[in-house]
């Protein structure tokens, strides 16, 4: 199964905003450039984008929390 | 053409060099290269001169391409670097050409790569430097980290011919340990926290939060209790304030007690928060290769010790020039 | 008037790492200590010695920066504790050389209130501004009785800081007459550029927009820090203010401050500046005589 990585360390968001709905569900399609979550670092909130094409199996963390470098973030199926 | 094409910019590549002196008491931070032995390290396998300006990448590299031949090494925290999507070797002379395309990938340990190019990063010099401090917007290309598309010029590439495929043995490369320690000289308003805390200041992990940029590094770990006072005038009603001061480069403070902050290169250069020591100059190296999520522990060090931390840098760049000789 | 008159404690050195000493001269702030602070200082740039890098006058203390391979810091500690005793700026024959300038204020203007009314969940006192809440806990029974004080009388820039530019000022009065705040319960996220803040015993203006904890009394319509160095005070350096400056913020009202804003804007501002040699030992002695000649010289 492939794996969403994050590529850079801090705290991991679903929502573009505490308020908002998040970008990506278990069971959605994604498309390669599409953002599927947040990370902060540095007082700056990054996008994650997919490089891949697939369904989302599901999430590895936790809305909230701290993810490193390499830290698989979100499971696909293809 | 001599620049550097900017197809991707990364997370937060900036132009450094050995810093900007000279400005402290008005306000003005020296910048510069914040590992400063992987910066001059990577100044010599291209064989510029010490100071040249040279990129340093935070968490995610840029993706360059060349429009000349020019010597490249990439230095300071692990990734796979590839010339052309072919893997190249780190801490090493590399040659490239027109049109050839530097690349990372991800991060595997450190928090900092360094890239120099021969004849170094060609922006203006300003008030003696070409470091950039970007939270007012000076030097360094447009005073900001770099984007996609930016065009950065090089600097005039007759340098002194390096050897091509010279490399820097490992045991000259820093190491990434599991929890970095770094050595401090306890101090300043040290007085201000319990001997107790002291103590545990000393003895316990801190990791390195999300607010871990150039300005400073925020840590969590423990919680340092204050000495109880009569509040001096001027110098506010929290137990962590102080009249404020100038703080040191490499300086801990200790906001609310729970939250040290070690000051960095770009350094916010007074406050009101009592400081409890500073990091070693050296050791400056050691925290710039540590990134959020990581763990550092202060160990305390007397002055003779910090001076012969200096020599040792010292010795070791030396070692590494000769090694590059042979 | 009766003054109360200072005397510092023993000076504490310290090491800032391999690179910096720190010299606390009082932990409390005072005209006295700062007086010493400037003072040795001046001294030392004068000296100009090998390997010192900075020299960083601060509020009671001062900083310096140096390069351990060319000076040993304990033999630069041994030297500044010598200049501990010889330099005595309270002498009746010492003068520091310094400016007198006259900065336009407009207190309680409208952007800074339009800011400080966003922050009131941050403040002490969500109910009030944050001139009615300074006027309240320093007995004052107005707003303009508290900006005739803060007018009134000139600051000491007693250090340059924080971020550059941002001049930290004293006000040139007895210590039972200085106007004290605390910061805010948490710092805004946001201050307008030239903010006219003040937290604890200290006056600032905020040289860019940012984050600030101090209460936002007003705006200043001339910069402090210009990047562009387009005005021809900032022809030499990108920030105005200077350790040992006195500055007088003078409230303004709308129409000079539109005025002074054009002059900025049109590059032809500069601020009203007169050289002055300074005497620590006669200001102690006299504040508010020398004072009314401060401003008589400004002004002149």
């Amino acid at each position: 199964m492939a794996t969403i990585k994050a590529a850079i360390p801090g705290v991991f968001y679903r929502r573009p905003a505490p308020t908002e709905d998040p970008y990506v569900q278990a069971g959605d399609t994604i498309v390669p450039g599409q953002t599927i979550a947040l990370i902060e670092v540095m007082k700056n909130f990054n996008e994650v984008k997919a490089e891949q094409a697939g369904t989302v199996a599901g999430f590895l963390v936790e809305d909230g929390d701290e993810v490193s470098i390499g830290e698989d973030i979100v499971e696909l199926k293809n | 053409m001599s620049e550097l094409l900017v197809h991707r910019g990364g997370l937060h590549t900036t132009v450094q060099d050995i810093g900007r002196d000279g400005h402290y008491s008005l306000g003005i931070p020296p910048s510069g290269a914040m590992d400063q032995y992987s910066y001059r390290v990577a100044n010599m396998l291209v064989g510029n001169p010490d100071g040249a300006a040279a990129l340093e990448v935070t968490y995610v590299g840029p993706r360059i391409e060349f429009t000349d031949d020019r010597y490249v090494a990439v230095t300071g925290a692990e990734a796979a670097v590839t010339v052309n999507s072919e893997p190249v070797e780190r801490w090493s002379t590399l040659t490239v050409r027109a049109g050839d395309v530097l690349d990372f990938a991800m991060l595997t340990a450190g928090a900092r790569p360094y890239i120099a190019v021969s004849g170094g990063i060609g922006v203006d010099s300003y008030l003696g430097s070409r470091s950039t401090y970007t939270l007012t917007g000076l030097g360094g290309f447009q005073g900001r980290a770099l984007k996609n598309d930016d065009r950065l010029p090089l600097g005039d590439d007759s340098v002194a011919p390096p050897t091509v495929g010279s490399t820097v043995p490992e045991k000259l490369r820093p190491t990434f340990p599991e929890v970095a320690t770094l050595r401090t000289m306890i101090g300043l308003c040290s007085y201000r926290i319990t001997d107790e805390s002291m103590r545990e200041f000393t003895e316990v992990p801190w990791k390195v939060t999300k607010d871990a940029d150039r300005i400073g590094y925020r840590l969590r770990g423990g919680s340092l209790r204050f000495v109880d006072r009569k509040v001096p005038h001027g110098a506010g009603s929290d137990p962590a304030n102080v009249v404020d001061l100038g703080y040191p480069i490499g300086s801990i403070q200790v906001p609310g007690g729970d939250e040290p902050i070690v000051l960095l290169n770009d350094a916010v250069t007074a406050g009101g928060y009592a400081t409890v020591g500073t990091v070693v100059s050296v050791d400056r190296d050691t925290i710039a290769q540590t990134k959020s999520g990581d763990q550092v522990r202060f160990e305390p060090v007397d002055l003779d010790a910090a001076l012969a931390a200096r020599r040792d840098r010292r010795e070791r760049l030396e070692r590494t020039r000769e090694s590059l000789r042979r | 008037m009766a003054t109360t008159s200072v005397e510092l404690p023993r000076a504490r050195y310290d090491y800032g790492g391999d690179e910096f000493i720190f010299v606390e001269l009082d932990e409390a702030m005072s005209l006295e200590a700062n007086f010493k602070a400037m003072a040795i200082t001046s001294v030392l740039r004068e000296e100009n010695i090998e390997g010192v890098i900075d020299i960083c006058p601060s509020n009671a203390s001062y900083l310096i920066r140096i390069d351990p391979d060319r000076v040993h810091p304990a033999e630069l500690v041994a030297h500044l504790e010598s200049l501990e005793q010889t330099v005595q700026p309270l002498a009746e024959d010492k003068t520091l050389h310094t400016r007198l300038v006259d900065v336009p204020v407009l207190y309680n203007d409208p952007w800074t209130h339009e800011t400080l009314m966003r922050f009131r969940d941050r403040h002490q006192d969500p109910e009030a501004s944050d001139l009615e809440y300074a006027a309240r806990i320093n007995g004052f029974g107005t707003v303009s009785q508290l900006i005739d004080a803060l007018s009134g009388a000139p600051f000491l820039v007693t250090m340059i800081g924080f971020v550059p530019g941002l001049p930290f000022c004293y006000q040139m009065v007895p210590r039972d007459r200085q106007i004290e705040v605390p910061k805010y319960v948490r710092p805004r996220t946001d201050t307008p550029e030239r903010a006219f803040g003040y937290g604890g015993a200290f006056a600032v203006v905020y040289p860019v927009r940012g984050a600030g904890g101090y209460q936002l009394f007003g705006l200043a319509p001339a910069p402090v820090f210009d990047l562009t160095q387009s005005l021809a005070d900032f022809r030499d350096s990108i920030v105005f203010p200077r350790p040992g400056d006195i500055l007088r913020y003078r409230s303004i009202d709308q129409t000079e401050f539109d005025a002074v804003r054009a002059e900025v804007e049109k590059g032809t501002f500069h601020y009203r500046i007169r050289e002055y040699e300074f005497s620590p030992a006669h200001f102690l002695a006299d504040p508010d005589g020398v004072n009314v000649e401060l401003l008589e010289v400004l002004y002149r």
